[in-house]
């Protein structure tokens, strides 16, 4: 197989299996499973031989449209960065459909979910595979359909309705300054091709600009919930647990990240600068709005925001190699959480709150030490693969700013605070509820792609050992870090503080916390501080209040301008002054062929009465 | 008393005014069709009387084609008021208003 007919399969097999799974009509619910999970069984086969035949990087592109002398392209580029992040989302989703088969074995709407997984793997790989920007735009609103699609997959549930049109419509307001980037971008370079970018922008760094730079990230904001678009992702928790690992954890939302990395040479300082400090404060924001929530799931929605906080704090700082280091162990060990907390879940009966948990330890031993290690691997423990990308974001943020250091540091010791709480309440203890002491553990399907989950979280930090070459950037980002003056000193300090960050986290959350708590005991000790955090800054409320207040009397008085002045005015008003009119030249209308006549004689007589000049 | 070309135009005047009125007056389409034709041949007599006049043959050249046209259009006239009395059982134009607004 060549590589073109490869990439091209790898890129239209979840299509078919999409569209496969639609017409399997009546027999959906018997095979929908095992038909997309076969699927992601081959594209996994195929992102291998790829990988294996494929050396450098390959860039294919043919004409879509003209319009004029202007010309839009459309064509596949697969680099090291893409085939690093290939690599990463054909493992995942392949151990994530697995776990699927298991999870949604009883949900009537299977055909659906798996149509609509297949449908976000087909928008996905699009996205890697793309070579310009206006394919990227074009896929990333097809991820963002099939988000929508699937957050709301429980529709008769009034928080899934209204989750899916939240992530929906916070989206557009992110695409739409995408949109305009991308279009300014075209305007100023003349093509939105990448790799011409890339040599345009170093041939002439004076076409760059901060403007285009800040209207191109809005698509990241969006996307990567990044404050102040961040509103989306805990809502779109409403969705079933294996799309939140699969989008809403390990891939949608890196796709803003790794938009990032794509683009990176035509981003001024101006702009990397906004995204290292938004990005450290969403990292340490989002851990303490993960002290308010009980919902598993949402505590790990916002776990997810931290994350995405420091990759994009290290993008800012100019280590792109590192930001997809971090994004991919991210994704392994964020998926393994996610998961672990589907599996509880689904033990539990659909019992989210974790104070309802608590004891499930014995009764789902393997769950629980792949949630353990996924728990490890994220606080970076020493050893798992947490540990390797947060340490050389700790290491480079030293070297840049202390601000942002002890910003992230910070954040570290969060993350570790609330995935100890996380763990100590659910796990250990006795159980709280019916469902809990009742829960079992999970069925074979579920339990495999837990554990191979958990093997990658372990080691996936090892970058020197990934096969095909992959990850280059990583490499040279890790080299230039190692040679950094005082190396030595900065690493030992970010040793010693990352592990007291989660030695203390994890500790004191089992001090405050207790274990197999049945209540929270930061609301019960200090409700102020609680409802303090579960406000989260009021930004769905200043949202709210700007819809209420703001856009609704805009858009009455468009509608005013829309009903009375358009619509009243203009055009019902046209259309009656020529139905008086019509309404006059009716009477002429008699119906006598004689009058007629007549009148054409009079006619004549006028006309002939004009031609002899007595008027 | 000689005839000269105002003799002519009085007549053949004469004749397009009884054409017109049979035209405005009479319901029966078929006397309508028989007016239209007097009208034709009112032309047609000017025309010859004009030609005369002039000692030129232009008008009287005119008239064949008149007369052609007058040939056909009775063809196709004839042929619509049969039509017409198969669908409507009349040839009345007072009872043919349907185009009465």
């Amino acid at each position: 197989m060549d590589i073109l007919t490869n990439l091209l399969s790898i890129l239209f097999l979840p299509l078919g299996t999409s569209l496969l799974i639609i017409a399997l009509g009546k027999y959906r619910k018997q095979y929908s499973s095992i038909v997309a999970f076969l699927s992601s069984l081959a594209a996994l086969g195929l992102s291998y031989i790829l990988l294996k035949n494929m050396s450098g990087s390959v860039h294919y592109s043919w004409e879509w449209l003209a319009f004029g002398d202007s010309k839009f392209y459309i064509g596949l580029l697969l680099d090291n960065i893409g085939a690093t992040m290939l690599a990463m989302v054909s493992i995942v989703a392949l151990c994530i459909v697995s776990f699927s088969t298991g999870y949604m074995s009883e949900d009537a709407a299977k055909g659906r979910f798996f149509a609509g997984v297949a449908f976000f793997m087909f928008s996905m790989t699009g996205i890697i595979l793309a070579d310009n920007l206006i394919m990227i735009f074009l896929f990333w609103e097809l991820v963002g359909f099939s988000s929508y699609l699937l957050i709301g997959h429980y529709f008769q549930k009034e928080e899934a309705k209204s989750a899916s049109k939240k992530a929906f419509i916070v989206n557009r307001v992110g695409d739409f300054g995408f949109l305009i980037g991308i279009i300014l971008t075209y305007w100023q370079f003349g093509t939105t091709d990448l790799e011409l970018l890339s040599i345009k922008a170093n041939l002439d760094p004076s076409l760059i600009n901060s403007f285009v730079g800040f209207l191109l990230i809005c698509g990241f904001i969006g996307k990567s919930a990044q404050f102040p678009l961040h509103v989306w992702l805990p809502d779109a928790m409403a969705g079933p647990t294996p799309v939140s690992a699969l989008i809403h954890a390990a891939t949608m939302v890196a796709a803003g990240i790794y938009l990032l990395i794509r683009v990176e040479f035509i981003l001024t300082s101006e702009v990397l600068t906004y995204i290292a400090y938004s990005g450290a404060f969403v990292a340490l924001f989002a851990g303490f709005c993960a002290f308010a929530q009980d919902d598993i799931k949402r505590i790990l929605a916002y776990s997810t925001l931290s994350q995405l906080g420091y990759m994009a704090a290290i993008f800012g700082m100019g280590y792109s190699g590192i930001a997809l280091f971090h994004l991919i162990t991210h994704a392994f060990f964020k998926a393994l959480l996610f998961l672990g907390a589907g599996a509880v879940i689904h033990a539990c009966h659909h019992e989210q709150s974790i104070f309802k948990m608590g004891g499930l330890f014995k009764k789902m031993p393997i769950t629980a030490i792949t949630f353990i290690i996924g728990t490890l691997a994220l606080c970076g423990v020493y050893g798992f693969s947490g540990f390797y990308s947060k340490d050389a974001i700790l290491i480079a943020a030293n070297d840049y700013n202390t601000t942002l250091f002890y910003f992230l540091v910070l954040g570290a010791l969060m993350t570790a605070g609330y995935m100890g709480r996380l763990i100590w309440i659910v796990f250990f203890g006795k159980a709280n509820s019916e469902a809990a002491s009742s829960a079992q553990e999970v069925k074979v399907v579920m339990t495999v792609p837990l554990i191979v989950l958990s093997v990658f979280a372990v080691f996936v930090g090892l970058n020197a050992y990934w096969p095909f070459g992959l990850g280059a950037s990583i490499v040279s980002d890790l080299d230039h870090l190692h040679h950094l003056s005082n190396y030595k000193d900065i690493h030992k300090w970010v040793l010693i503080l990352g592990s007291s960050a989660w030695v203390i986290g994890l500790g004191f959350s089992l001090i405050f916390y207790g274990r197999g708590s049945s209540d929270d005991r930061l609301q019960v000790k200090s409700p102020k501080i609680h409802a303090f955090l579960k406000d989260r800054l009021w930004i769905d409320e200043i949202y709210q209040f700007y819809v209420n207040n703001i856009q609704k009397p805009i858009t009455e008085f468009l509608s005013f301008a829309d009903e009375v002045i358009l619509r009243g005015i203009i055009v019902r008003g046209g259309a009656g002054l020529v139905g008086i009119f019509g309404v006059g030249f009716r009477l002429l209308q008699v119906g006598k062929l004689n009058n007629y006549v007549l009148w054409f004689f009079v006619g004549l007589l006028l006309f002939w009465l004009y031609g002899i000049d007595l008027f | 008393m000689t005839i000269g070309i105002n003799e002519f135009i009085i007549v053949s005047s004469l004749l397009f005014l009884v054409g017109l009125f049979g035209v405005i007056f009479r319901r029966n389409t078929i006397i309508i069709y028989m007016s239209i034709e007097l009208m034709l041949n009112a032309i047609n007599l000017a025309l010859v009387a004009f030609s005369r006049y002039n000692n030129a043959m232009d008008g009287a050249i005119f008239v064949f084609f008149i007369m052609t046209v007058a040939a056909a259009e009775v063809a196709v006239g004839l042929a619509i008021i049969v039509m017409l009395y198969r669908q409507k059982q009349t040839v009345l134009v007072n009872e043919l208003n349907q185009l009465k607004g």
